[in-house]
């Protein structure tokens, strides 16, 4: 029996000298309050003032701020009474500079996370950054909701991004360093954006590797919603891109070896462009000029996609004289079903109310 | 080796026979021609002079013809050269009158109307283009309307890979494919694969007066965009289940003011619907709704609903789970009723929850301004 005390008394010194290690919450905005808890009126304040890897847990409210994370930490929305939007807004009396330089320039970055130090993944998760009021002069910068620079890793998810006018994108993450980044960008509510929704760029002697899954995309109303730019690598799938009427750039558009599937794309100018090597399979696409406009050096597979309501189906645009795979696709409803095709015969996807099969000619704008 | 000849001729002779019995083939357009083929010059002419269960294959080409079918058959578009579509147009030298009166009792100019079929069998029509434009233009005061595709009481088939497309009729009088059925066994009609755009009306309008409801439609992987081109209008309905059954499942609708509604029978409440797989966007105007539902014990499940006014209008008995629903003004509209609503993600929406008779819970919500709001009595 004193054998079982022994264990007993054992466990409860365990426990008691395990209490001081218990964590800290960290929280910003006042809802949650405690000896638990370590309380921060600003994300800006939280981000600089945790230990690196801890979760933040954002109050619902608006923070009108420009928030710096330079190192490893998640940073996520929480509920608290009846709401559970904490909105990161822009602050008109704050910076108005430019705050980091990406490959393609200046931007003015809303949430930036740059030189991340120890190294780790910052995570942003159920947080709403808002662009509304920003507007830094003509031509105005770059701007973006969520900002990771090179050498950055980690995760956005059931994030809002909305209103970045002006040049704006809702999500850019970008990598020019000899660091292997990973980013996964999931579940997103993203819309209103002047320029781009979710846009991911690497250099050619960069890694990164994206994963964009499951967002849902509206109201472009300039660049392409989701694109995976020059060495940018990894998938685009399950997402819904509407509403994006902007003439010249592909909603969704990939450089390289990325796989776009089962992505659900309508009332759009231009569906899916992708490149050399890219692999389109699975999607659908509703009420578009051009579902997929193909570059000359296409050598990737077009398979078992859906396209209904379109001028072009598919469109060359008179620079392929071969293809990659193009084969199970179900095309319903186009004026061209290939366009701009001067190779031989297609076969292998099942065709209905097409008033031209094939043409060499190009009726639908460049891509 | 006499052996072997004997039995040449014997086939040969077995060929000779067994030609005459062979099926003809049955065509419109004259793209097919030959000692196999029965051609007709107009798609109308065919559907009367095949012989029933037949399949008549319509060459790409225009026709600007109102077409009656009355037997069982299958009309088909086929490809010639280098073009598959063949457009069932409006004629403008023809008779633009009502030809049908729906159970709810709309007259209707029907572009292909199906009708007293005899003997009892599917009509199906497959890989067809039915084109409205200049068709009647009723205005809003005529209770008159307009279908491109119009299956009456009593008539059952599958509508596959068809376009049906410019059917406005004036606020909300035009559709694009109609099915019916009044008193009488139940009939089961499908309507799948097709391009429906461009209507002021329902796209796909499913249909019966009788309780329970006397028609089970499947409606699935139908690509549909409303015009929804005249201010106010609230009769763009990409799929309107009025007093019908069955399920609307994997259709991918846009524009327009409502993606899905199961708005009961001209009597009230009715007969429940399973609404799974769709998508629905680009519904953002303040009466804009993806689905809407009356009381009716429906499903709607595994939905995704992006950038519209309200994801779900409920006004009791439904089922609304594993959903997901972004960018909206409101979540989950219950009007104060009773429904089961759960295991959904909502993410960015000013309401999550609106009007509902007890706190919701059992689902994952993410930006939303408020979660739940809106008193009842």
């Amino acid at each position: 029996m004193s054998r079982y005390l022994g264990w007993f008394f054992l466990a409860v010194v365990m426990l008691a000298a395990s209490a001081p290690l218990q964590a800290l919450q960290y929280e910003v905005g006042g809802c949650r309050t405690g000896s638990g808890y370590k309380n921060f009126t600003t994300i800006s304040a939280a981000v600089a003032g945790v230990p690196a890897g801890v979760t933040i847990l954002v109050c619902p409210g608006v923070y009108p701020e420009q928030v710096t994370i330079t190192q490893p930490l998640t940073l996520k929305g929480i509920r608290s009474g009846n709401a559970n939007r904490a909105v990161i807004t822009f602050n008109p009396n704050g910076n108005q500079a430019p705050n980091v330089t990406s490959m393609l320039g200046p931007f003015y970055a809303q949430v930036l996370v740059q030189n991340v130090s120890p190294a780790g993944a910052v995570s942003i998760v159920g947080i709403t950054v808002d662009g509304s009021g920003i507007n830094l002069g003509s031509p105005p910068p770059y701007v973006a909701g969520i900002f990771y620079a090179s050498g950055t890793s980690g995760t956005v998810n059931e994030v809002t991004a909305r209103n970045q006018m002006n040049g704006g994108v809702g999500v850019w993450v970008e990598n020019g360093s000899s660091t292997s980044d990973t980013l996964t960008i999931e579940n997103n509510s993203v819309h209103n954006q002047g320029f781009g929704g979710i846009w991911a760029n690497a250099a050619t002697s960069s890694t990164l590797t994206a994963t964009v899954s499951g967002n849902f995309l509206s109201n472009l109303s300039s660049g392409g919603a989701i694109e995976l730019l020059i060495a940018a690598n990894g998938e685009i799938s399950g997402n819904v891109v509407t509403s994006s009427p902007y003439p010249t750039s592909s909603a969704i558009y990939a450089d390289g070896s990325v796989v776009i599937s089962g992505n659900l794309v309508a009332d759009v100018n231009k569906g899916i462009g992708p490149t050399s090597g890219t692999t389109v399979k699975s999607n659908k696409l509703s009420n578009v000029r051009t579902a997929m406009a193909l570059p000359s050096e296409d050598t990737g597979a077009i398979t078992s996609n859906t396209i209904m309501n379109t001028v072009c189906a598919i469109d060359f645009f008179g620079g392929a004289s071969s293809s990659g795979t193009m084969s199970g696709n179900v095309i319903n409803d186009s004026q061209y079903g290939f366009a701009g095709w001067s190779g031989p015969t297609i076969t292998g996807n099942a065709f209905y109310n097409i008033d031209t099969i094939q043409t060499t000619s190009i009726p639908c704008p460049g891509p | 080796m006499s052996r072997y000849f004997g039995w040449l001729f014997t086939m040969l002779v077995m060929l000779a026979v067994s030609a005459p019995l062979q099926a003809l083939t049955y065509e419109v357009g004259g793209c097919k021609r030959g000692s196999g083929y029965v051609n007709f010059t107009t798609i109308s002419a065919a559907v009367v002079g095949v012989p029933a269960g037949a399949t008549i294959q319509v060459c790409p080409g225009v026709y600007p013809e109102q077409v009656t079918i009355t037997q069982p058959l299958t009309l088909k578009g086929i490809a010639s050269g280098n073009s598959n579509r063949a457009v069932i147009t409006i004629n403008p030298n023809g008779n633009l009158a009502p030809n049908v009166t729906s159970v709810i009792g709309e007259y209707l100019y029907a572009q292909v109307l199906v009708q007293n079929v005899n003997p009892p069998g599917p009509v199906n029509i497959i890989g067809i283009t039915v084109d409205g434009t200049n068709g009647p233009q009723q205005g809003c005061t005529d209770a008159s309307g307009f279908a491109g595709i119009f299956y009456a009481s009593g008539t059952a088939g599958t509508v596959n890979e068809v376009t049906a497309r410019n059917q406005i009729g004036g606020c909300g009088l035009g559709a694009g494919i109609w099915i019916e059925n009044g008193a009488g066994p139940t009939q089961a009609i499908t309507v799948e694969n097709s391009s429906v755009r461009n209507m002021d009306g329902p796209g796909i309008h499913n249909v019966s007066d009788q309780t329970p409801a006397t028609i089970t439609a499947t409606i699935k992987g139908n690509f549909m965009t409303s015009a929804n081109s005249l201010a106010g209008n609230i009769e763009a309905v990409g799929v309107w289940v009025l007093g019908g059954a069955g399920t609307v499942a994997n259709n991918f609708i846009t524009g327009g003011s409502t993606g899905i509604s199961n708005s009961g029978n001209i009597f009230g409440p009715c007969c429940a619907i399973t609404v799974s797989g769709n998508v629905l966007a680009d519904i953002p105007g303040t009466l804009g709704t993806a689905i809407l539902y009356s009381p009716n014990g429906s499903t709607a499940q595994s939905n995704k609903i992006s950038n519209v006014y309200t994801a779900f209008d409920l006004t009791g008995s439904a089922t609304v789970k594993s959903n997901t629903s972004m960018n909206t003004a409101y979540g989950v509209l219950l009007r104060c009723s009773a429904n089961t609503v759960s295991g959904n993600t909502l993410n960015d929406s000013t309401y999550g929850f609106y009007q509902a008779l007890s706190l919701i819970t059992g689902n994952a919500n993410f930006n939303l301004d408020t979660i739940q709001a809106g008193s009842c009595p």
